[in-house]
């Protein structure tokens, strides 16, 4: 080796040695917590890989010092830590004997979300935490689901949507409301255009088309009455379980007994909500808010802590600078224990409650995590209500779980064990 | 509320029924009992009174004191042995009702009204009570389907439309609701602000369908009687709700077109006051004005001069005043007098406030005279003359201190002097407050050039003002980045974009380390954005951020950043 060769590698060992990573610290010590997922995605989408330091700091980030990371972090407000070689190797050290792992985030998740396509931002809290942290992503509806390759997205949200086809039932107080009469017949061509019968019939075929997304290795997320709903439409292919208004025939009398769970990804011996009167559509719920003899208080709910190295997935998706937090309505809140599958893991529950409020699982090759309630910063949500200023909420622990769901697939994929 | 309610009833039971002596002792003892907080005694007492007949008062006792100890679920046995006796009496069915609901047994409370209702088929009172009860409980969608079934049961919802307009802003059905109310205050005025608050908490996006609805009856649910033009009470609703809604001046179009008659005017008076409450003082003026014209009055129009004056509008203050009439003789020195003072002071119209000072001084009397030599001076600062202003406080004792003092001395461009004054300044003003913030800035002792500047902007004349704020920049360069922001500001305020973006460009560039750099940037990208150049206007907000992390305008410039990104992706 010249001597020219050996001072060239000694600058490159010192370089490598004195090498600085910027930390974006997620417990009580970062400015906005919603925004760093924002500047994390950015970065994948730039080919810069992060690591996610699970567990670490409420679930820190790792990303190279770079001037284009620290100016998105400025802009946003995210508060950074600089890290040399020195306290890296500390917290790698610490990382390792504790129940803390280094996830690698390689790239960024290509993000849909199932929306109609003229719902404003604010009516939905995945798309406002998108919105808000800087995270693009797809709109799509039910003719880009039923007509196209859902593999080319990693990641979709759903909509509050009712894949029973009752429109939540809301016909009950809105029937003649101007925005009810207006979806009905926006959804009811949309069928008729494809050829179905009705709007139970399309949403069933949109349902059906999701499962075999998840099935073939596709991340779901879905939050409030999408959760029951679709997994009742996914039950009942071939039973018909929507109500006369819906489609013009009443319920199959036996539908209870005729529901084939095995197809759904969370629950199984669920009951149906018969009665036309009842703004319900099963017992899944928990907290039946829109059914004034069942509807129960909100309480709190606690996240549960898991063994970051061997179920990194569900340690990912509970990462938080706070452990408990307030429940929160939605047309679905919360899922009754007794309806849960034995394969769903829980992620958060109400202490003492008969029902949890987030659940993950494992479906075919994909998965799915389900969230009750609708927006974390608004508990009653009352239609019509001003949209939530996430702005004001910048540290918000219920939006940031939304958003560990959104990072979740950008991980490597060899950590996903679960 | 509900106590209230509940106290209302009791009266009219008790005035409209004859009570057996028995019954009204053991009435009175309940309601002492009631008043004393001895439940048990009263609970007592009211059992009594049902015994001895005077059943309806004795069971609204027993509601109210079983309501206030939790025991709701009580009142239903006594009335389990009474119904079956008075299956007609409304009030003990109305106790019944609400009882059930309010304890949440909804299907026992659909039980009763099917009973109340099939005992009395042809009867609207077991819907409209029922429906108000459900209403009062939050429930609208439940009202909703009674109303429906009332429509089918009676053939149509006649006398039932307070109940139907309360239901529909409940479950947020704007547009019919409005539809609704307009319909129930066309035929009983008095429930304006009945309607008023119900459609309040109307969202933005659909206030137009109800000011269609109130004004023309239009909208998708209207019918014949819906479309019959508006009374008075219903643009009384439409104009109170846009104060409500923060659009006084909308409102006042609504009410003004009406033709003047004892009501017009009557709600013209309203009017005035809610939009002085509001602070909407030119929606006031205005108010006040038309008030005056259709009933003269002084002390209205006097009213309607404060307005003006408060909405800065002198010369309609002054006709207002000066055509006011008389009055009373001590009002007209007490308010009239200093009203068209000040008035004429605002025009700038030195000479004559002087003489009519001078020829009201007699009834003013000396301290007064010597008082309002003040606004004599502003008259004649306004009209840029200073040394009359100065000639206008002579006989004033002013010392060195006194804000007048320091107005002159800064409109002469003596610095030293105005800042001495106008920091003692006890509750500063927007303008002192501006005047400061250059004082502060420069140790310079004097500069005309600042004064004159000072001066245009004291008589109103922000072309002026701005051509010298921003020439004085070049006499006083350690206050530079002040004036030209001053300068910029005031372009801004007028909507001059380009001219003030060009100042604010030389805030930004030319005075990078200045505390008014940071509102530079903001305002150079806010014209950018109105000037359809999101790029450029992005290109600023994020130097503002990276620049000036400390400046208390980060925040805001984060928000109008994120508003310039595009969400969704292609």
């Amino acid at each position: 080796m010249t001597l020219r060769r050996l001072l060239l590698s000694l600058l490159v060992a010192t370089r490598a040695a004195g090498a600085q990573h910027l930390l974006l610290p997620m417990d009580e010590a970062q400015a906005n917590h919603l925004k760093a997922y924002g500047v994390i995605f950015g970065a994948l989408v730039d080919n810069v890989r992060s690591e996610w330091l699970i567990n670490y700091r409420g679930g820190a980030f790792l990303v190279p010092d770079l001037p284009s990371v620290r100016r998105a972090a400025a802009l946003a407000g995210v508060t950074t830590e600089p890290v040399d070689g020195g306290t890296l190797a500390t917290m790698r050290r610490e990382i390792a004997e504790g129940n803390m792992d280094a996830v690698p985030l390689e790239r960024a998740p290509r993000i849909a979300v199932y929306t109609p396509p003229d719902s404003p931002p604010w009516d939905d809290a995945v798309t406002l935490a998108l919105s808000y942290a800087g995270i693009k992503y797809a709109k799509i509806w039910d003719d880009t689901v039923l007509a196209t390759d859902l593999a080319q997205f990693d990641w979709i949200h759903l909509f509050h949507e009712d894949f029973t086809g009752q429109q939540n039932k809301l016909h009950l107080g809105f029937r003649d409301a101007p925005w009810f009469v207006q979806a009905r017949e926006r959804d009811l061509a949309m069928a008729r255009g494809r050829g179905l019968a009705d709007i139970p019939t399309l949403k069933k075929a949109v349902a059906e088309k999701l499962r075999a997304f998840v099935e073939r290795g596709g991340f779901l997320f879905a939050m409030c009455g999408a959760t029951e709903t679709l997994e009742l439409a996914l039950a009942a292919a071939g039973i018909d379980i929507a109500g006369p208004y819906a489609d013009g025939s009443p319920l199959d009398p036996a539908a209870d007994t005729k529901l084939a769970w095995d197809r759904s990804f969370a629950f199984q011996g669920a009951h149906l909500e018969f009665a036309p009167g009842i703004n319900a559509m099963s017992d899944i719920d928990g907290h039946q808010v829109n059914v004034p003899a069942r509807r129960q208080p909100l309480g709190t709910f606690s996240l549960f802590g898991f063994s970051a190295k061997f179920d990194p997935v569900p340690t990912m998706l509970v990462q938080n600078h706070r452990a408990v937090m307030p429940d929160f309505y939605g047309v679905t809140t919360s899922f009754t224990r007794r309806t849960l599958k034995p394969g769903a893991t829980v992620l958060a529950q109400e202490e003492g409650a008969p029902w949890v409020k987030y659940l993950h699982g494992s479906y075919g090759r994909g998965s799915w995590t389900y969230l009750g309630g609708h927006d974390p910063e608004d508990p009653q949500h009352n239609i019509g209500a001003p949209p939530t200023d996430l702005a004001l909420h910048p540290n918000s622990p219920g939006y940031r779980l939304i958003l560990n769901n959104v990072l979740f697939p950008a991980a490597k994929k060899k950590t996903l064990k679960t | 509320m509900k106590r209230a309610a509940l106290g209302l009833v009791v009266a009219g039971a008790l005035s409209a029924q004859t009570v057996e002596p028995a019954g009204a002792g053991a009435l009175s003892r309940g309601l002492d009992a009631e008043n004393g907080n001895r439940a048990r005694e009263a609970v007592t007492a009211y059992r009594e009174a049902i015994a001895a007949g005077a059943v309806v008062q004795g069971v609204l006792g027993l509601e109210r004191v079983f309501s206030l100890t939790m025991q709701e679920d009580s009142v239903l046995a006594v009335l389990d042995t009474l119904l079956p006796r008075f299956p007609d009496d409304g009030a003990l069915r109305g106790v019944q009702l609400r009882a059930l609901v309010s304890l949440g047994r909804s299907r026992a409370a659909d039980a009763a009204f099917h009973a109340w209702r099939d005992a009395r088929p042809d009867d609207l009172v077991p819907y409209r009570d029922y429906a108000r009860i459900l209403l009062f409980n939050n429930r609208a969608a439940a009202a909703d389907t009674v109303l429906r079934d009332a429509a089918t049961a009676l053939g149509s919802l006649q006398g039932l439309t307070l109940e139907l307009a309360q239901m529909r802003a409940g479950l947020g059905r704007w547009e019919e609701a409005a539809l609704a109310w307009r319909a129930v205050v066309q035929e009983e005025a008095y429930y304006e602000s009945a309607a008023v608050f119900s459609l309040t908490p109307t969202p933005v996006a659909a206030r137009a369908l109800v000011r269609a609805a109130l004004l023309a009856g239009s909208g998708a649910a209207s019918s014949a009687t819906s479309a019959a033009p508006p009374t008075i009470g219903v643009r009384q609703v439409r104009a109170f709700l846009e104060v409500a809604w923060g659009s006084p001046r909308d409102g006042w179009t609504a009410l003004s077109a009406v033709p003047v008659s004892d009501t017009a005017v009557a709600v013209w008076r309203q009017f005035g006051e809610e939009v002085e409450r509001a602070q909407a003082w030119g929606v006031a003026r205005d108010a006040w004005s038309a008030v005056h014209r259709a009933r003269p009055d002084a002390v209205v129009a006097w009213r309607g001069a404060q307005a003006a004056l408060r909405a800065g509008d002198a010369a309609t203050a002054l006709a207002l005043v000066r055509g006011a009439g008389a009055g009373d003789s001590t009002a007209r020195v007490d308010v009239a007098v200093p009203l068209e003072l000040e008035a004429l002071a605002r025009l700038g119209r030195g000479a004559e406030v002087t003489a009519r000072l001078a020829a009201e001084s007699a009834a003013l009397g000396p301290d007064r005279v010597r008082s309002m030599q003040r606004v004599v001076a502003w008259a004649w600062i306004r009209a840029g003359d200073v040394p009359r202003a100065r000639a206008a406080l002579a006989g004033a004792t002013l010392d060195a201190e006194d804000e007048v003092a320091g107005w002159l001395a800064l409109y002469e461009g003596e610095l030293a002097a105005a800042r001495q004054a106008l920091r003692h300044v006890t509750t500063p003003d927007q303008d002192v407050v501006r005047a400061l913030a250059l004082l502060n800035r420069t140790t310079a002792p004097r500069a005309p050039a600042v004064g004159a500047a000072f001066l245009a902007l004291g008589r109103a004349d922000t072309t002026d003002a701005v051509r010298r704020f921003e020439s004085a920049a070049a006499d006083l360069p350690d206050a530079a980045p002040v004036l030209l922001a001053m300068a910029a500001r005031l372009e801004t305020g007028r909507g001059a974009d380009g001219r003030a973006r060009r100042l604010w460009q030389r805030v930004a560039t030319e005075h990078a380390a200045a505390p008014e750099a940071a509102e530079a940037q903001l305002e150079w990208a806010r014209g950018l954005r109105r000037a359809g150049d999101g790029d450029g206007a992005r290109e600023h907000l994020e130097h503002l951020i990276l620049t000036y992390p400390g400046s208390a305008l980060v925040p805001q410039a984060r928000r109008e950043l994120d508003a310039l990104r595009p969400q969704v992706a292609s």
